[in-house]
């Protein structure tokens, strides 16, 4: 229970705090609260409109707190000399690792007891909690910080000091970040490359959307940073070894990373099917046997093309994943490419049947696609419209749990445990 | 014999810290390493229990793994600055295979009483070097290697501790102890290793070692003579 984890706790509870505090009187005005318009509240999900924002706390919390008690755990014991005693016990460094580990992850859950009060908080209200949506964020976040654990318990052990560090941690959490930001202006390897890091995946699952590559490779990663550790805290072994097997390690987790992109299994937990279409229209696209090819001509950066991805392609790909989509564009913005004839079209082509569109909504695709398919467009059906859960009521006691209360209990609780450790 | 060093070798990129070191512990007896300042007598007890590699060389124990054979206490470290003392000791029965036992003998032996509650990072040098020798003497490896057992502690301590020493070395454990101060090692020893700029220039009682020497004289003039 080292003082950065008791940071962290304090930390964490406020935060979650004024997340919660602030979505949950958004999501009220917007159901109605104060007299506002009412019938806005009908397309609301709790779990864009309060449990993201929520949950983004722990984030915060991840990136920026939660690296320098893995460090502290990991490196202190280095630095401070104890483990030169604790490596002459004979546990295999392995295993040492791997309690370390799982004590942090402990720690962790302990931390994550402020988002779970927040949703308890919601519930006393009278609100709606659906649970696969809840437990796929909840697992977005576990999964994020099991990352972060995983990188700092690497990083602890290949350096000589925890300041260096956490240096070298704060920075690789950076460079993800620069990847993302190449991802979405370069396209291609990068954008892939983006999808996977920590960000992205916290991203996905805060939408209620889990894909068997991104978990997949979240846990391999997350084992790989303890794998590392283990072998460099093996003091009394020859550094080139240590390098031999860092280097085995890394190519045989590159080779299971490759290998988990091409999964493409997807499950959709979010109650308003926020990532997938309508049932009825998911059962007339997987009745498509032949392969269908789009061709789009928007650039990168161009807000229709963004707005094709996030509305249909991604529903579509998670549906008919061999669907081959090329995107052609001379520019990534697209500004002066606009006069360029061609530009705009999305041409679709199933078995060399071809049609062009211009919409890039849900509804265009999917009826662009049926027309080549020769599939029949399903009916419409009312069950298939999420109607959403408003609640216009104000976030009453949350200040006082998460300003006061939370900060408290913690703050007694590590004067208490530290005289009685004593 | 308990273990012996065949032909140990160890370099830090172009220095050389060990150069085909050889010798015998034996069963019982309290073995001083002695050298001066930058000799490698560290080095020597790190490679010994396993904590830095060595590049050439063995260490023989017989059918048993080097780690069940001896427990190293080093020198200048802090360990577990949070934990009490109270805590370290009992992590060290419970976790390092200490005899619970000898807990109380142990205690006394280094007035460790008043520390107890105490966080070893508010402990002075000398009562974070009791608390590290209490440590190691719990734990119950055949061999106990010291690195600068007197190290930080004043004349009535020394003696304190050199008495606990050997104690614990009439009960048949075995003693090898890095010693800086010839005097020091004088007192308490029973045999000697003089280690100087990573080679052994000798092994034996004092009077063996005068011997190699080809000189009579205390253990203070024979150092001088073979290092």
């Amino acid at each position: 229970m080292s003082k950065s984890w008791w940071v962290l706790l304090l930390a964490i509870g406020p935060l979650t705090g004024m997340s919660f505090i602030a979505s949950a009187r958004t999501y009220a005005e917007v159901s109605g609260l104060n007299g506002s318009a009412a019938g806005v509240g009908e397309a609301l999900a709790p779990l864009s409109g309060v449990w993201a924002p929520t949950f983004s706390a722990c984030e915060l919390a991840a990136v920026f707190l939660l690296p320098f008690v893995a460090i502290g755990l990991v490196a202190g014991d280095r630095q401070s000399g104890a483990l030169r005693l604790e490596l002459q016990q004979g546990m295999s460094s392995a295993a040492r690792i791997a309690v370390k580990a799982l004590v942090l992850l402990a720690g962790w859950m302990v931390a994550m007891l402020a988002p779970l009060s927040a949703i308890l908080l919601w519930k006393i209200y009278g609100g709606s909690a659906y649970a696969p949506e809840l437990f796929t964020l909840a697992l977005g976040h576990i999964l994020n910080a099991g990352l972060t654990i995983s990188l700092a318990c690497s990083m602890a052990s290949f350096t000589e000091h925890p300041s260096t560090a956490a240096i070298l941690t704060l920075g690789f959490t950076v460079g993800t970040w620069i990847v993302s930001f190449f991802g979405s202006i370069q396209g291609g390897w990068w954008e892939r490359a983006a999808g996977y890091t920590p960000a992205a995946m916290v991203a996905q699952l805060q939408r209620g959307l889990v894909r068997l590559d991104v978990i997949s490779i979240a846990l391999i990663l997350t084992l790989c940073g303890p794998g590392l550790a283990a072998i460099w805290m093996r003091l009394g072994v020859a550094e080139r070894r240590r390098i031999c097997e860092s280097a085995a390690l890394v190519t045989a987790v590159a080779v299971a990373i490759f290998a988990c992109t091409w999964l493409t299994p997807s499950w959709d937990s979010s109650e308003n099917r926020a990532n997938s279409f309508p049932e009825s229209d998911e059962r007339a696209l997987r009745s498509i046997r032949e392969p269908l090819s789009i061709e789009v001509h928007l650039a990168q950066e161009d807000p229709r093309r963004v707005d094709l991805e996030n509305r249909a392609l991604s529903k579509l790909m998670r549906i008919l994943p061999h669907t081959q989509v090329r995107y052609v564009a001379a520019t990534a913005i697209g500004l002066f490419e606009q006069s360029n004839p061609g530009y705009g079209e999305i041409w679709y082509d199933v078995a060399g049947r071809k049609t062009m569109s211009r919409a890039t909504t849900a509804e265009g695709v999917l009826e662009a696609i049926y027309a080549i398919a020769q599939v029949k467009p399903p009916v419409e059906s009312d069950d298939d419209v999420f109607r959403g859960h408003p609640l216009a009521v104000a976030p009453r006691g949350a200040g006082t749990l998460f300003y006061v209360v939370w900060p408290a209990v913690f703050l007694s609780s590590a004067i208490v445990l530290r005289r009685r450790l004593i | 014999m308990l273990f012996e060093v065949r032909g140990l070798c160890k370099r830090f990129g172009r220095i050389t810290a060990l150069i085909n070191v050889s010798f015998q512990v034996r069963e019982g007896e309290v073995l001083g390493l002695i050298g001066p300042n930058g000799a490698g007598k560290s080095t020597l007890f790190e490679c010994l229990a396993g904590v830095l590699p060595y590049d050439k060389g063995s260490v023989e124990c017989g059918t048993r793994r080097v780690r069940e054979v001896l427990f190293y206490v080093p020198d200048w470290i802090a360990p577990w600055p949070t934990q009490s003392v109270r805590w370290a000791l009992e992590f060290t029965v419970g976790f390092l295979g200490g005899r619970a036992s000898h807990y109380d003998e142990v205690v006394e032996q280094l007035d460790l009483g008043p520390l107890l509650r105490q966080p070893l990072g508010t402990l002075s040098k000398g009562q974070r070097k009791r608390a590290l020798l209490a440590v190691g003497l719990l734990t119950s490896q055949p061999a106990l290697l010291i690195d600068e057992p007197f190290e930080g502690l004043d004349l009535r301590q020394a003696r304190d501790i050199a008495a606990a020493l050997r104690v614990h070395a009439s009960r048949g454990r075995t003693m090898f102890l890095s010693i800086h101060q010839i005097a020091d090692a004088a007192r308490l020893c029973d045999r000697f290793i003089l280690l100087d700029s990573g080679r052994v220039r000798g092994e034996g009682t004092v009077d063996e070692l005068a011997a190699l020497a080809g000189r009579s004289g205390d253990l203070e003039e024979v150092f001088l003579a073979l290092t």
